[in-house]
C-alpha cells in the first residue's frame, strides 16, 4: 500500500510529480489510522503555501488532522469531488482521493522528500 | 497529518473476547483502562453505525463495570445512596440511576441497576468509575451487606438494532420482555442475563455472561445466517450522541450535576435520602447556572468536546461536551452546556469556534434522531 513511484513526508502525505506541478494526498496508512473521513477543508486555487505550513484539515467521525504542505508553491487545483465524497480518501487514497495540486516554487524540493522505502520504514517503526 | 500511529497498550486490561476482535482486524483503543475495539477492518464507524440503525450490530462492552450488593435490605441501601427511585420498579427490571457526590451533587458515575430482589441488586457502572462507586458504597454500607466488585467476572455483549430480537430468537433467547427489564436464560449451556437495554437508541439487548463463556456467546451470535456486524466503541459513541445520551466524563462528571445535564428524570426527588440530595434540591430550586442543550450545525462544521460556544455579541456562552459528525443526519451535532444567563433556548442560533473558524449552529433539544428503543 506504499506505491514505489511516489514521494512521501513524515506527516503521511504523498507527492506525485505531474509535469510542472505536484499532486498531494494522504497515504493509505494515514487514512486507515483516521478512519471514515467525513469532511475535508482545503485551500482554494491561487493560495500560496510554504513547505511545512498547515494548509488544510481532514476530519473523520472521531478526530481531525491537519495537512501540511510537503513543498512550497501555489495551489493550482483542489479535488472538488471530496466536497460530496470525502470517503474517496478512504477508498482510493492515491487516486480519486487526491487533495490538491501545487505548482512548486522549487521543483527540485520534491527530490528531498522520502522515497517509498524510507516511508515504509517510518510506518513500520 | 498528525496524531497517527500506534499507542502503548501494555498496561491495559483485555476483554475475554480480545482474540476474536484481533482476528476481525479490530483497531483497539483505551476505554477506562481497557483495551477495547474501536472499529473493525472492513467496517468503520459509518458502516457499523448504519448496521445498528438498519439491521443488527454486536458490541463487546465487557469493560463496563459489574458490582453486586447482596444481603438483607440491599435494595433499600442502594436506594438511599443512588439517585433514582428503586421503589418505582419491580424485581426483574433495570433502572438508569446516578451515583452523586454527597457534598456537591456532582456525578461520580451513571449506572444501570438491576433489581433482582429486595436483598440483591446488580450494578453496571462505567469501567473507569467502578472502583470508586464500590468504594463509596462499601464505606456507607452496614456490615451485613456484601458489596463485591465483579468487574472481570462477566462479559457484556450489546446486541442492538431492529433485527436484534430476530437474532436472539434464532438462538432461543428470550426477546419479548419489556424495555428495561431482564430475564435469565441459557445458551449452549451458558447461563446469562438478557436485558432490554442499550446505548444506541435502537431496540436492543445487553447480554451479561460469565467471562469464561464469553467466546461461546460471541460465536453463537455470529453463527447464524443473519447479517450481524461486529461494531466498535467508536460507532457506539456516534449512536449515543445522536440520541443525546450523556457520556460520563464528558456530559456528566463530578463538575456537572444531573440538574445541569437534564438528568433530573433519573433522580427520585421525593425520596428522603440519596447522595447529593440537599445540594441537588437547592440547585433545582434556584435554577442551574448552565444547562445541557443540543446543537445542530447549519454548515459543514463538526463540533468537538471543549470547543467554545459563542453568542450573538461574540461572548462565550458555553462549551461543547460531546460533538461528532452524525452518520444518520450527515451533519455536525453536539451536546453543549450553555450558561443560563445567556437566555438561549430552542431554535436560537449560536456560533462554535472550530479551530479559529466559525460554524453556525442551532440550539435544539435532543434526541437528534428519533429513538426506536421499544
Amino acid at each position: 500500500m506504499i506505491p514505489e513511484d511516489l514521494k512521501y513526508t513524515a506527516e503521511h502525505e504523498w507527492v506525485a510529480t505531474r509535469g510542472g506541478t505536484v499532486r498531494v494526498g494522504i497515504t493509505h496508512f494515514a487514512q486507515d489510522a483516521l478512519g471514515d473521513i467525513v469532511y475535508v477543508q482545503l485551500p482554494e486555487a491561487g493560495a500560496k503555501v510554504d513547505a511545512g505550513d498547515s494548509f488544510g484539515e481532514v476530519e473523520s467521525t472521531k478526530s481531525v488532522s491537519e495537512i501540511y504542505a510537503p513543498i512550497g508553491g501555489t495551489v493550482t487545483a483542489r479535488n472538488e469531488a471530496l466536497g460530496d465524497s470525502p470517503d474517496l480518501i478512504n477508498t482510493d487514497p492515491y487516486g480519486e482521493g487526491w487533495l490538491v495540486e501545487i505548482e512548486a516554487t522549487d521543483p527540485a524540493a520534491v527530490d528531498a522528500l522520502l522515497d517509498a522505502a524510507a516511508y515504509r520504514e517510518l510506518t513500520q517503526s | 497529518m498528525t496524531d497517527v500511529g500506534s499507542k502503548d497498550s501494555t498496561a491495559l486490561l483485555r476483554s475475554p473476547l480480545h482474540e476474536r476482535h484481533a482476528a476481525l482486524g479490530a483497531k483497539f483503543a483505551a476505554f477506562g483502562g481497557w483495551d477495547m475495539p474501536l472499529e473493525y477492518a472492513g467496517g468503520g464507524v459509518l458502516k457499523e453505525h448504519a448496521a445498528v440503525r438498519e439491521e443488527v450490530g454486536v458490541f463487546d462492552v465487557s469493560h463496563l463495570g459489574k458490582a453486586r450488593i447482596a444481603g438483607p435490605g440491599a435494595a433499600e441501601f442502594v436506594n438511599a445512596c443512588l439517585t433514582n427511585d428503586l421503589g418505582r420498579i419491580k424485581p426483574g427490571k433495570a433502572q438508569y440511576t446516578l451515583c452523586c457526590d454527597e457534598a456537591t451533587g456532582g456525578v461520580v458515575d451513571d449506572i444501570i441497576a438491576y433489581l433482582h430482589g429486595e436483598d440483591h441488586v446488580f450494578l453496571i457502572p462505567n469501567a473507569a468509575n467502578t472502583a470508586e462507586v464500590v468504594r463509596r458504597l462499601r464505606a456507607a454500607a452496614p456490615a451485613d451487606l456484601d458489596i463485591t466488585d465483579e468487574h472481570r467476572d462477566y462479559a457484556v455483549l450489546a446486541v442492538q438494532g431492529p433485527r436484534s430480537a430476530e437474532l436472539l430468537g434464532r438462538l432461543g433467547l428470550p426477546t419479548e420482555h419489556e424495555y428495561m427489564s431482564f430475564a435469565t436464560a441459557e445458551l449452549d449451556g451458558v447461563e446469562l442475563t438478557v436485558c432490554r437495554t442499550g446505548y444506541t437508541g435502537e431496540h436492543g439487548y445487553e447480554l451479561v455472561a460469565p467471562a469464561a463463556d464469553a467466546v461461546r456467546v460471541w460465536d453463537a451470535l455470529f453463527g447464524t445466517d443473519l447479517p450481524v456486524r461486529a461494531c466498535g466503541l467508536a460507532a457506539r459513541d456516534t449512536l449515543r450522541t445522536e440520541m443525546g445520551y450523556p457520556l460520563h466524563g464528558q456530559d456528566l462528571s463530578l463538575e456537572i450535576t444531573p440538574v445541569q445535564a437534564r438528568s433530573g428524570w433519573a433522580v427520585g426527588w421525593s425520596k428522603p435520602a440519596f447522595w447529593g440530595r440537599s445540594a441537588l434540591v437547592a440547585e433545582k430550586a434556584a435554577g442551574p447556572r448552565r444547562t445541557l442543550w443540543g446543537l445542530v450545525a447549519t454548515d459543514r462544521g463538526i463540533p468537538r468536546p471543549h470547543m467554545q460556544v459563542l453568542g450573538a455579541a461574540d461572548q462565550v456562552v458555553g462549551e461543547i461536551t460531546s460533538g461528532t459528525f452524525s452518520p444518520t443526519r450527515k451533519i455536525g451535532i453536539a451536546l453543549a452546556l450553555l450558561d443560563s444567563g445567556s437566555g438561549l433556548s430552542e431554535g436560537d442560533t449560536v456560533e462554535v469556534d472550530i479551530r479559529g473558524r466559525r460554524s453556525t449552529m442551532t440550539v435544539t433539544k435532543p434526541p437528534f434522531v428519533t429513538p426506536s428503543v421499544r
